[in-house]
């Protein structure tokens, strides 16, 4: 994912000047590139590379020095630079499988079945995505990885690594999912070291973690800043940075440009600017990943009505604290909001909603994620109910562009303004 | 020697009389289906054409989806069997057949006798059939069959994305309200209904030569959208409506010439 | 002859009807706990005194079930929670869900907020079973299992009670398994939808009561002459391999069902608790480690193709029948790999979609008999 994810993708006909790229999103664009650059150099060098899941724990690979890519957010910068179709085609196609699956995985099965020699699909970014040699799998996220994972496996004859963190039906990780995954842990970095032949480094882990923590902080830092009225930033930005966090989590390149985008938000503050182009007039929070394809469309119709999504769940994905490996093995049991049971999912979106001063709920009904869509009624409703705002959904799709209307997307948000404006002229009249 | 194949689909049906499993001496078309009169219909006008009765056939074969209900035939086969046997006595050489309906899109895999090895259907959504280019050709205020001519003339044909009908018909009246140009946009929805088909074709693997048949292989648009996506030329037969009657006779034929062995032994 | 019809007649009618199965056994005083596919400890419920019974989904209009799923859920899951919100499953004293795809993890959650008078009692099981670690966790999940089970019903367990529930259990397997090889020889009686009841009524009885019956079949079964079948024969692989009237169209087609890799049929009577390795709780959980080629179950290489093609040469099969779940995602991630295993060994695949709320059959019996054609 070389280039940000933004609109300014797309080509721009308007004469108004272009307000200057931020430092801190030129420093994401070179540390993307950089992370390309190293797993190809680390390949020329005949040293192993990793593709991973994104909530895995990246402390060990990062203390191993191994270089890792990683797939679902590979499969994001694809769907959103309209590069999916040949994919999505060849493989419910020649490739054989189902329409029904995650458009992530879709993207990426078929990149490396192009990669296997399977397929020929060009790759737009010239396969960058290099060829792994082994796969780093969580299923805290979901179950569709393992599936994926094992068939990704299969095709390229690569061992996975794989660290089963079970999902959490209870308000809290149970101590024996922590011994289970502790247990886990300390065996596939036995197992990793004999594969890639590295060696662990205790220091080099505390080191990481010590970074990793920093970075984490910084991150929840940057989402929390979201809470001023106005927001200094218009929130769908904040998903440009999500790579640093998901793919380079401990390394000190993403603490300096955490801590710069942490200042020019701060700055924001200061002089009373915001990067959100227009008033604001509605703060909501989004629900669910990006619908990439069509963050053109989303962004400019909240555009049109003045709606800046100021809190996600993502705000807090990261926030893993933990002092040795047996916390690590808790706090990725905790991860993802995805292992949580209902009641924790309320609990956390609740303190959002209050935290940042939502009027309003947009759930994105991703088609490609069955572990969110099939509980989010529920916890829309109780959530709606306790903070006492609106919700509206829409059909959309994390990377398969055939599973969205613009005009059902105009149409609802219209409906959630008339709603939000109404509420907010009761409150105002008492 | 007498065949008769009949093929009785939902919206139309289909008959051929072959003499000696290779002449095809009479064959007709009627745009009424099962439960209609359309059966008898196309049965009479089969007849009339070669001056035959049904005294004078030896075997008649029976498919399509009131296949069940034909109290004078011999045998009933599945009409992708009917089918691919049709397409190969009308286009020897032709090893897939992408047959798109109105309700549904076939992709078939033939043997170089015209035996079925494989297939793939799509008999749930309406994407990619015939039903898809109904409600397209109703949006637009144009005829089905001016659809394929006035997509000839496009030179930058819109990307129509939603598999959904619903979404993608939605998709269409915001292409038209901004003034669009129609060929543009009925090559779009041709490149959508081709995308789909193409797609479920490769599934079973793409064997030249390739043929297309079904209602929707009357629209050119159509074809050359899906020689485009498969990437290969797409010929399509003339009599293709027919195919799956003219490979019921076809079949018919085979059976009564084991029978004739059978009961010679 | 009268006792083998008798008893088929029991099997089918218990699978009609589960609810009268349910009402029968709370008759008698006895707890029902239910179990959602595809795998659940109905041990440990056996043991405590209960009778455990699965719920498989079935034909019913979704409504309220339209509140908590989408449309992309699979059809199980829709009919399952359409009936505990709707109430058809009064009776139960609880549920069991084994959280073993992304949409039975959401449905923990459903059945929680949606059906609060049914408790829920949640099971993940481990999926890197090559961990040793695994075993500990999965023994801890079952103890947590027997903890709610008791309070909720009051009903404890013995380790004896569950040594002896494992030997029921065991028992079962082999008897389903020695059905499922007898079967074949006599395709004349055991028409598909006659195997596939006879499968699946074991989820609506006490095991122990259904090996009996079982086994009066097998005895029945075994005093007639082998049938010689001149039809097509095929594996079934899937998840579930019904309804009846898609079964009924293989029939119709002279094609017989020698075989299967179903979820809620074989995959439950193939693998067997070991006898030894500790106490029961130990050899329960050592037995999913066992546990072998099913989508559900995390496992390198994809080894089902192997599988599949191992079952169509053992059975004599020509091909194999994908009973498709819809919707159902680690089926679909399976397919093409062992699709094509099938295909470079000389098997066909036909894939046909299992929707419990589809009402009409047309287009299937098209596949089917086109499938046929091509055999």
């Amino acid at each position: 994912m070389s280039d940000t994810i933004t609109t300014e993708s797309s080509a721009a006909p308007a004469a108004k000047p272009k307000r200057p790229k931020a430092k801190s999103m030129i420093m994401i664009g070179e540390q993307t590139q950089a992370l390309f650059e190293n797993a190809r150099l680390a390949k020329e060098r005949g040293e192993k590379v990793g593709w991973s899941a994104s909530i895995f724990p990246q402390e060990i690979a990062e203390t191993l020095g191994l270089v890792v890519l990683y797939p679902e957010n590979h499969s994001a910068g694809i769907a959103a630079r309209h590069q999916a179709d040949p994919f999505l085609q060849e493989c419910e196609g020649s490739l054989g499988y189902s329409n029904d699956l995650c458009a992530y995985a879709k993207v990426n099965l078929t990149y490396s079945s192009v990669l296997a020699g399977q397929s020929e699909v060009e790759l737009p970014d010239g396969g960058k995505m290099v060829r792994p040699d082994f796969l780093l799998l969580t299923n805290n996220i979901c179950n569709q990885l393992t599936k994926w994972y094992e068939n990704l496996a299969k095709q390229l004859n690569i061992p996975i690594f794989f660290i089963d963190t079970c999902y959490n039906p209870y308000d809290y990780v149970t101590e024996t999912r922590v011994r289970y995954v502790r247990a886990q842990i300390d065996q596939l970095i036995k197992d990793l070291c004999e594969f890639t032949g590295k060696t662990w480094d205790d220091e080099k882990f505390q080191k990481i973690m010590k970074i990793s923590q920093r970075n984490s902080y910084l991150w929840e830092h940057a989402n929390n800043l979201m809470d001023r009225k106005p927001s200094p930033l218009s929130g769908f930005e904040l998903f440009n940075y999500m790579s640093c966090m998901v793919c380079n989590r401990g390394k000190e390149s993403t603490t300096a440009l955490l801590e710069q985008l942490n200042a020019e938000i701060e700055q924001h503050i200061a002089e009373g600017t915001s990067t959100y182009p227009v008033e604001e007039q509605f703060r909501v929070s989004w629900d669910g990943i990006a619908c990439w394809p069509y963050l053109r469309h989303n962004l400019h119709t909240l555009k049109e009505y003045g709606i800046n999504m100021v809190a996600s769940s993502y705000g807090k994905a990261w926030a893993i604290e933990y002092e040795d490996l047996d916390g690590m093995a808790r706090a990725y049991c905790f991860a993802s909001t995805n292992g949580d049971n209902a009641s924790t999912m309320i609990s956390r979106r609740l303190e959002a909603l209050k935290r940042f001063g939502c009027e309003g709920t947009i759930y994105h009904v991703n088609r490609s994620c069955k572990v969110m869509d099939c509980q989010m009624m529920e916890v829309q409703r109780q959530l709606s109910a306790l903070a006492g705002v609106p919700f509206m959904s829409f059909d959309g799709d994390q990377a398969d562009y055939r599973n969205y209307s613009e005009a059902q997307f105009e149409t609802r948000i219209q409906g959630l303004v008339e709603v939000m404006k109404q509420n907010k002229e009761a409150k105002a009249n008492g | 020697m007498y065949t008769f194949g009949i093929d009785i689909g939902s919206t139309s049906s289909k008959a051929a009389i072959l003499r000696d499993g290779k002449d095809l001496i009479a064959h007709a078309v009627v745009p009424l289906g099962t439960g209609t009169v359309g059966p008898s219909q196309v049965r009479a006008a089969v007849f009339e054409q070669s001056g035959l009765s049904q005294k004078q056939i030896d075997y008649t074969v029976v498919t399509g989806y009131g296949r069940m209900k034909c109290d004078y035939a011999d045998e009933q086969i599945s009409e992708l069997s009917c089918h691919a046997k049709g397409i190969h006595y009308l286009l020897p050489g032709i090893h897939t057949i992408i047959d798109i309906g109105g309700q549904d899109a076939k992709a078939l895999k033939i043997s170089d006798t015209g035996m079925l090895l494989a297939f793939q259907m799509n008999d749930k959504c309406a994407a990619g059939t015939g039903r898809f280019l109904d409600v397209m050709s109703r949006v637009l205020n144009v005829q089905i069959g001016e659809l394929g001519p006035i997509s000839e003339k496009s030179t930058h044909p819109v990307s129509i994305s939603n598999t959904c009908t619903v979404f993608a018909e939605s998709e269409v009246i915001s292409q038209l309200s901004n003034d669009v140009p129609l060929a543009d946009i009925v090559a779009g929805i041709h490149d959508s209904v081709a995308k789909r088909v193409a797609g479920m074709a490769m599934r079973i693997g793409c064997v030249p030569d390739v043929a297309m048949s079904g209602g929707v292989a009357l629209n050119i648009g159509v074809v050359h959208s899906m020689e485009r996506e498969m990437g290969c030329p797409v010929q399509v037969h003339p009599l293709c409506q027919c195919a799956g009657a003219i490979g019921a006779a076809v079949l018919a034929w085979g059976k009564y010439i084991k029978g004739a062995i059978k009961a010679n032994e | 002859m009268a006792d083998l019809h008798t008893n088929l007649s029991l099997l089918e009618t218990a699978c009609m009807n589960p609810r009268a199965q349910l009402d029968n056994y709370l008759k008698q005083g006895k707890k029902v706990v239910g179990c959602f596919p595809a795998y659940t400890p109905e041990e440990l419920v056996y043991a405590s005194g209960m009778i455990p019974m699965g719920l498989w989904g079935g034909h019913t209009e979704l409504k309220l079930a339209k509140s908590y799923l989408p449309a992309f859920a699979c059809p199980i899951m829709q009919s399952d929670l359409e009936f505990g919100l709707q109430g058809a499953y009064e009776g139960l004293s609880a549920v069991i869900i084994p959280t073993l795809c992304d949409t039975l993890r959401c449905m923990t959650q459903n059945w929680r907020f949606g059906v609060p008078s049914i408790p829920m009692i949640p099971i993940v099981y481990p999926q890197n079973r090559k961990s040793p670690a695994s075993v500990e966790y999965l023994i801890s999940e079952y103890e947590h299992v027997l903890v709610m089970l008791s309070t909720i019903t009051g009903q404890m367990m013995t380790e004896k009670a569950l040594c002896d529930a494992i030997d029921v259990y065991n028992a079962h397997n082999a008897a389903m398994r020695e059905f499922a090889d007898l079967a074949n020889d006599h395709l004349d009686v055991i028409t598909p939808k006659v195997r596939h009841a006879v499968m699946k009524s074991a989820f609506f009885f006490a095991k122990d009561e259904h090996t009996a019956i079982v086994q009066e079949l097998i005895d029945g079964l075994k005093q007639l002459p082998a049938y010689k079948f001149t039809g097509k024969k095929v594996i079934l692989t899937g998840i579930t391999g019904e309804p009846d009237e898609m079964l009924e169209i293989f029939a119709e087609n002279n094609i017989a069902v020698v075989g299967d890799d179903l979820a809620q049929e074989m995959r439950q009577y193939r693998t067997d608790t070991p006898e030894k390795g500790g106490g029961g709780l130990r050899r329960l959980a050592l037995q999913w480690n066992l546990r072998h080629g099913c989508s559900l179950i995390h496992e390198d290489g994809k080894p089902r193709g192997v599988m599949l093609v191992r079952l169509c040469g053992e059975n004599d099969a020509s091909g194999v029948v994908n009973c498709l779940m819809k919707f159902c995602d680690p089926e679909e991630y399976d397919q093409p790999y062992f699709e094509s295993d099938l295909r470079a060994a000389g098997y066909p695949t036909l894939t046909i979609e299992v929707d419990t709320q589809n009402t009409s059959y047309e287009q299937i019996r098209t596949r089917v008999q086109a499938f046929c054609e091509m055999l």
